[in-house]
C-alpha cells in the first residue's frame, strides 16, 4: 500500500486531512512539525508528502529542501499546500517535483492531487 | 625709444605663449613693455558675455591708490571701452581734463593725463583692449599704435587661452566635486574590465577603496553576488556589443567588505571614442534601504493575506466536512457536530480579531479617534486583567500574579486603551510562557506610573528586542497572529506621551515589558484609596 506522509502543525488542519483521507486506500502519517517529519523520512521512503509551508520552528519550505538533500528523496513527489496562493513559492520548483495547493481544498480537489501525484516523476 | 623693438617683440610673444597664468603673462610682459612704450599705467578690459559691461582683468599696481579695481565690472555705456569696441580701432585720449569719456575725471584725479585704448581682437570679434595711461599730457601716437599692432592679435589669443583654459579648469573643478562628494558611485570603465574613474563613495557603499578597482581588472565583477553574475555580465556584454545604445538600469547585489548583503541599482551608457565602443560609463546607487522597504511590504501583503485567508479557509473545510457528513449519513453525529462548530467558533473569532487588530492600527495610526481621558487607577486594570486571565494562564501551566504596592497614583488616561494595551501585552506573555510565571507590576515614579508584564518564557534576542514594536514585525514568518499587536500598543503609549520597551537577556530567559504613563500635573496628588 502506498505510504503517505503529511507535515501540518495546525490542529484543525490535522483534523480536516483526517477526515478527508479517512477509508482512502493509502497509508497515511500525519506529523505536527518538520523535526517530527524528519523522524519519519529517515524510518522509511514515503510515496507522497504533504507540506504545510509556514510553520513554527524548522518551516516547509526549509523542510522541502532538506528533504532533497536526502538521495532516497532526490525524486519522491511533493504537495506544498498552504492558504497563500501559487506564484508565492515559485522558487521552490527549483527542488524539483513539487506541485500546490491552495487551501482552502476540498474532500475531491485533495484526492485528485494525491492519486495525480502518486509516483510523478514530473 | 624704440631700440631692438623687434627682438622685444619677438620677447613679448614669447611671453605670451609661455604660460596659461595671464597674470604671470602680464607681469612679464609689463616689464618688456616698459623698455619701449613709456607708461604709467597699464591694464587689460575685457567685455563680459551680454555685452553690456567690461571688466578690469589686469591692473599694473604702479599706483598706490585708483578707483578702478580689478574684477569690478563697469557700464560699457560712455566708457572708451565702448568706443574701442564700436569703430574696431585705437583710441587716443591726449587729455584727460576734457572728459571725452567717463573714466576721464576719475584717472585725471588720479594724475592720468592721456590714453591709448587697443583693440583685442580674437577671431574677428572685440573682446576687449589693453590700456595705457601717462602722467603726460598728449603723451601717446600713431607710433605708439604701430608697434602694438604687432603684439596685440597674440595678446589677444593668449587671453583667449586663459580664459578657455580657466573655464576648462573650473568645469573640470566642478565635476571632481560632484564625483568625489557624489553619494553614488560614479564609474567608467574599459572593455578589458579596466577602471579609468571609480568614485570614492563605492569605498562607503562597498567597504573596498576605489584604489583597488583601479588596479584590479574587473574587480567590480567579483564583487557582484554570485546569483547576480551571469545578468550583469550579460546586460554588460549587450553594451559593449552596441546592442543597447540607450541607458540600462538594473538592479542587483553586491557582497560588502563586511560580508552583507548591498544592493545597487546601476545605470550606465556606452562610452565612445570615434563611434566605437571602448567601455561603459555609468552610476550605481544603493537601494538597499528601498529593498528592505519593498521586502517589509511584500512580508506585511503576505502576512496580513495569510493571517486573513487561513481562518476562512479554514470555516470553508469546515463547511465542506459539515456538507459531506449530512450527505453520508443525513444526520450529523454529535462529536462531529461539536468538533465543527468548535472550528467555526474559533476561526470567526480569530478573523474578528484580525480584522478588529487592522481597523485599531488604521484608526490609531490616523489620529482619527480622539482620546477619552478620565481618572484612571492602573491597580484597578492590572487587578481586573490578572482575574481575566488566570485561566488562559493556568492553561499553559503558568501562574499569573500581581504586585501592587500602595499609593499607585491615579493618572489621567484613556481607560479602554490602557486596559487593552495592558491585557496585549499579558496575552503575549501567556503565549510564550510555558510552566512559568507571569507577573503585572506596578510602581510610582517621580513624575509617572510604571507598569511591568514579566514573565519567565520564551524571551528575545537583542535584534528582536530592536524590532519587536514595529508594525508586521514577526519573529519568525509563521509566528502566530498578524504582528501588530505590539505596534497597537506602541502607538496607545505614545499617544499617552509615554515610553514602551522590553528588557530581556536573551532567548529563553524571559522578558519584560514595560511601559510609562506620565502624571498630568493637577492629577498628581490623587492616589488609590483602596491598593489592596
Amino acid at each position: 500500500m502506498k505510504e503517505l506522509l503529511i507535515v501540518e502543525d495546525d490542529l484543525e488542519m490535522q483534523e480536516f486531512y483526517k477526515d478527508m483521507l479517512e477509508g482512502e486506500p493509502f497509508t497515511v502519517t500525519l506529523v505536527p512539525n518538520a523535526e517530527e517529519g524528519q523522524k519519519k523520512i529517515k524510518e522509511k521512503i514515503y510515496n507522497l508528502v504533504i507540506l504545510d509551508i509556514l510553520m513554527d520552528g524548522v518551516t516547509g519550505d526549509r523542510f522541502f529542501a532538506l528533504l532533497r538533500r536526502d538521495s532516497r528523496y532526490k525524486e519522491v513527489p511533493v504537495i506544498m499546500a498552504s492558504a497563500l496562493d501559487e506564484k508565492t513559492y515559485r522558487c521552490f520548483q527549483a527542488l524539483g517535483n513539487v506541485s500546490f495547493l491552495e487551501k482552502p481544498f476540498n474532500k475531491e480537489r485533495l484526492l485528485s492531487e494525491i492519486s495525480m501525484r502518486f509516483g510523478s516523476k514530473k | 625709444m624704440f631700440t631692438n623693438k623687434k627682438e622685444i617683440i619677438l620677447t613679448i610673444n614669447q611671453i605670451i605663449f609661455s604660460s596659461l597664468d595671464i597674470r604671470e603673462v602680464y607681469e612679464t610682459m609689463s616689464k618688456e613693455l616698459l623698455k619701449v612704450i613709456d607708461f604709467d599705467r597699464m591694464s587689460v578690459t575685457l567685455i563680459t558675455e551680454d555685452n553690456n559691461l567690461y571688466e578690469t582683468f589686469v591692473l599694473s599696481k604702479d599706483y598706490a591708490y585708483t578707483e578702478l579695481k580689478e574684477g569690478v565690472q563697469y557700464p560699457m555705456e560712455g566708457s572708451l571701452m565702448k568706443r574701442v569696441v564700436q569703430f574696431r580701432q585705437p583710441v587716443i585720449v591726449e587729455d584727460t581734463s576734457k572728459g571725452r569719456f567717463l573714466t576721464d575725471s576719475v584717472l585725471y584725479k588720479e594724475g592720468i593725463h592721456s590714453r591709448l585704448g587697443y583693440p583685442l581682437e580674437h577671431k574677428g570679434r572685440v573682446i576687449g583692449s589693453v590700456n595705457f595711461g601717462s602722467k603726460r599730457k598728449d603723451y601717446y601716437s600713431r607710433k605708439h599704435i604701430a608697434f602694438f599692432s604687432q603684439i596685440a592679435p597674440q595678446l589677444a589669443m593668449a587671453i583667449e587661452n586663459t580664459r578657455l583654459f580657466n573655464g576648462i579648469k573650473e568645469a573640470e573643478e566642478k565635476y571632481r566635486t560632484v564625483i568625489e562628494n557624489s553619494p553614488d558611485i560614479i564609474f567608467e570603465c574599459t572593455k578589458d574590465g579596466e577602471f579609468l574613474l571609480m568614485s570614492p563613495s563605492v569605498e562607503k557603499i562597498t567597504g573596498y577603496p576605489a584604489n583597488q578597482f583601479y588596479e584590479n581588472r574587473g574587480y567590480g565583477l567579483s564583487l557582484c553576488h554570485k546569483e547576480d553574475q551571469e545578468r550583469v555580465q550579460r546586460e554588460i556584454l549587450q553594451i559593449l556589443n552596441g546592442r543597447n545604445n540607450s541607458l540600462m538600469d538594473i538592479e542587483f547585489r553586491v557582497i560588502h567588505k563586511q560580508g552583507h548583503v548591498v544592493w545597487l541599482s546601476l545605470e550606465m551608457l556606452p562610452m565612445k571614442q570615434n563611434n566605437d565602443i571602448v567601455g561603459i560609463e555609468g552610476f550605481c546607487r544603493d537601494i538597499t534601504e528601498r529593498k528592505k522597504l519593498d521586502e517589509l511590504k511584500d512580508n506585511l501583503v503576505r502576512d496580513v493575506t495569510h493571517e486573513l485567508k487561513t481562518p476562512v479557509a479554514k470555516i470553508e473545510m469546515a463547511i465542506d466536512m459539515f456538507e459531506r457528513s449530512i450527505a453520508l449519513g443525513d444526520k450529523v453525529s454529535l462529536g462531529r457536530g461539536s468538533q465543527i462548530h468548535e472550528i467555526l467558533r474559533n476561526n470567526v473569532n480569530r478573523l474578528k480579531n484580525s480584522i478588529k487588530n487592522i481597523l485599531d492600527i488604521s484608526k490609531l495610526e490616523s489620529g482619527v479617534e480622539p482620546l477619552k481621558l478620565s481618572d484612571i487607577s492602573i491597580t484597578d486594570i492590572v487587578k481586573q486583567i490578572v482575574c481575566e486571565q488566570k485561566d488562559a494562564a493556568s492553561a499553559k501551566n503558568n501562574v499569573l500574579t500581581h504586585q501592587l504596592p500602595s499609593g499607585i497614583p491615579i493618572v489621567k488616561a484613556d481607560r479602554d486603551m490602557i486596559y487593552h494595551l495592558t491585557n496585549h501585552l499579558v496575552n503575549n506573555a501567556i503565549k510564550f510562557t510555558e510552566h512559568g510565571k507571569i507577573i503585572i507590576s506596578a510602581r510610582a515614579l517621580p513624575d509617572a506610573v510604571e507598569v511591568t508584564v514579566e514573565d519567565t518564557g520564551r524571551g528575545l534576542d537583542e535584534k528582536t528586542r530592536e524590532r519587536v514594536f514595529e508594525k508586521f514585525y514577526k519573529e519568525t514568518p509563521s509566528a502566530f497572529g498578524s504582528g501588530i499587536g505590539l505596534a497597537i500598543c506602541k502607538n496607545i503609549v505614545q499617544k499617552h506621551k509615554g515610553r514602551i520597551w522590553v528588557e530581556s537577556e536573551g532567548k529563553g530567559k524571559g522578558s519584560q515589558f514595560k511601559f510609562t504613563l506620565p502624571m498630568i500635573a493637577d492629577t498628581k496628588q490623587k492616589v488609590t484609596t483602596n491598593p489592596k
